[in-house]
């Protein structure tokens, strides 16, 4: 084992590069505007996050599955994505029949009681990670994170954090392109991270050492970058990207008004109609 | 530590919210103010280089999740705490809208967590820690602090958003980071001492020091003549 399995588990939800390739496609909803993309994504996390019955997040996760087959993005490839992310915050939903009071529904040895409250609660921090995380798997198979960066830009946000932000994009890929190239010249040498035949603390020492040099010569690149960017005018006025106009048509707006004709009925629906559906329409709260 | 969308009510997110967007207004005064053309290529390498130790991810079985930050590190090369505020901020917004890593919605609240705390008591930390203790010494223990500080308070935002009981939040997440913080403080060191001897001119303290050494040395001059 060596350090580019580390590299390979780095991101929770695919590498830098797998997610900028899946993102720079061509579908219906890849050409749609990265401002309109952006906001109505963000607004069906906002309604996740906001809604407490578990139908509704069906109703919603079957929106975006179909979004997904729209993208003509692979549903198998999406959802292991989903599925590598929600340990990290499922730990804490798949605890909570532990941790609230109410009803008990069992005993367990040591008198740990699995509640009723806390059992629904779960399941509901559980639907709305996977409703949040589908969103945000299509948003960046669908957004190359450039088209992301210019939509902030022109939804206002200042300019020296969105020259940062650029920067910060693709000095991300520099960044993995000169890790990998330190990680294939320490196996070429056989250093070997989880070794134990040398001591952990020279271990630990060898890894600060690699990232240090990933800093230093990502910097220097960087910097030399920048310096040639300055010598041809760029300031933090200049942009980025070429701003190619696009006008908001029709594909658009059929979008956005889509999804608010959706959140809309489901909260109308919210209110009258999945109350009397049993458990799965019921209003959760702890 | 991330904590992701849904596991705060949004209500609280939105303070959350406020509090960052105040803080990141007066980081931006402080880039505007301090950030050359040297600079800005730094704090966007720093960025990305902050998003690969911070996507080392391992579950707390009471907690979110467990990383290294980064912040009292960036804090502590610029000699301030907005430019870290001003990195975190930056890898938790990519890593929140490309990688489901901290959620959208608690973006705020991870800032706050993470960005802010860690790079506030990172900062100062290492500030009033260095009186005591030796430079290299100051500098891990002040990054220990940080990250460990950081945790406890996504314990109690944890415990505020009716998600985790404090107690068991605070043991586990603060117990945990403990020992995540001691790979940080070592790494924290190791990086600004490796920067001191190949790079000094990087660090903030260094061109301090140099301004005030060429200060002297003018004043000097201007004395003998």
């Amino acid at each position: 084992m060596n350090l580019n399995i580390i590299l390979s588990a780095l991101h929770v939800g695919g590498s830098v590069t797998d997610v900028e390739r899946i993102a720079i496609k061509d579908s219906v909803i890849h050409s749609l505007d990265g401002r309109v993309k952006l906001i109505t994504l963000l607004l069906v996390i906002v309604f996740a996050v906001y809604t407490t019955q578990l139908v509704v997040l069906a109703i919603l996760e079957l929106y975006l599955v179909t979004l997904l087959l729209l993208s003509r993005n692979s549903l198998k490839h999406s959802f292991l994505r989903v599925l590598i992310i929600i340990p990290f915050g499922g730990s804490i939903a798949i605890l909570q029949p532990f941790v609230h009071g109410g009803t008990v529904l069992y005993t367990l040895p040591l008198g740990i009681h699995i509640t009723y409250q806390g059992v629904m609660f779960g399941l509901l921090l559980l639907s709305r990670l996977v409703v949040t995380l589908t969103c945000i798997v299509l948003l960046s198979s669908i957004s190359p994170m450039q088209e992301v960066a210019e939509s902030f830009r022109r939804l206002g946000m200042p300019r020296d954090f969105s020259m940062i932000f650029s920067l910060f994009i693709r000095f991300l890929f520099l960044f993995y392109e000169e890790l990998g190239k330190i990680t294939h010249a320490q196996t070429s040498r056989n250093f070997d991270i989880f070794s134990k035949k040398t001591a952990y603390m020279w271990r630990l020492k060898m890894v600060a050492y690699t990232v240090m040099m990933m800093f230093l010569k990502s910097y220097e690149r960087g910097e030399s970058v920048y310096l040639s960017m300055a010598s041809r005018g760029f300031s933090d006025k200049s942009q980025l990207y070429s701003l190619t106009k696009k006008e908001i048509d029709l594909n658009e707006y059929s979008f956005v008004i889509t999804t608010l004709v959706l959140i809309v009925c489901l909260q109308i629906m919210a209110i009258y109609v999945f109350p009397q559906m049993g458990f799965i329409g019921s209003s959760i709260r702890i | 530590m991330h904590i992701p969308d849904g596991f705060i009510p949004l209500w609280q997110c939105a303070i959350y919210y406020v509090i960052a967007i105040i803080f990141l207004f007066f980081a931006f005064r402080w880039s505007r103010a301090n950030l050359n053309e040297r600079n800005i290529p730094l704090m966007a390498i720093l960025a990305a280089f902050i998003f690969a130790i911070m996507s080392i991810n391992i579950p707390v079985p009471f907690g979110t999740s467990g990383h290294m930050v980064g912040a009292a590190m960036v804090a502590i090369i610029f000699m301030s705490p907005w430019a870290g505020v001003i990195c975190i901020a930056l890898v938790l917004l990519v890593q929140a809208l490309f990688f489901g890593d901290g959620g959208v919605t608690t973006l705020g609240a991870n800032i706050i967590n993470m960005g802010i705390i860690g790079s506030f008591v990172g900062f100062y930390g290492w500030g009033f820690l260095k009186k005591f203790l030796p430079k290299w010494w100051s500098i891990g223990v002040a990054s220990w602090i940080a990250i460990f500080t950081a945790a406890c308070l996504a314990a109690v935002e944890l415990w505020l958003a009716g998600t985790f009981p404090l107690g068991l939040g605070l043991l586990y997440m603060g117990g945990y980071h403990a020992m995540i913080g001691v790979l940080e403080a070592i790494i924290t060191v190791i990086v600004i001492a490796s920067i001191e001897r190949v790079r000094p001119d990087l660090l903030a303290w260094n061109r301090q020091k140099l301004v005030d050494d060429s200060e002297s040395k003018s004043t000097q001059e201007i004395v003998s003549k």
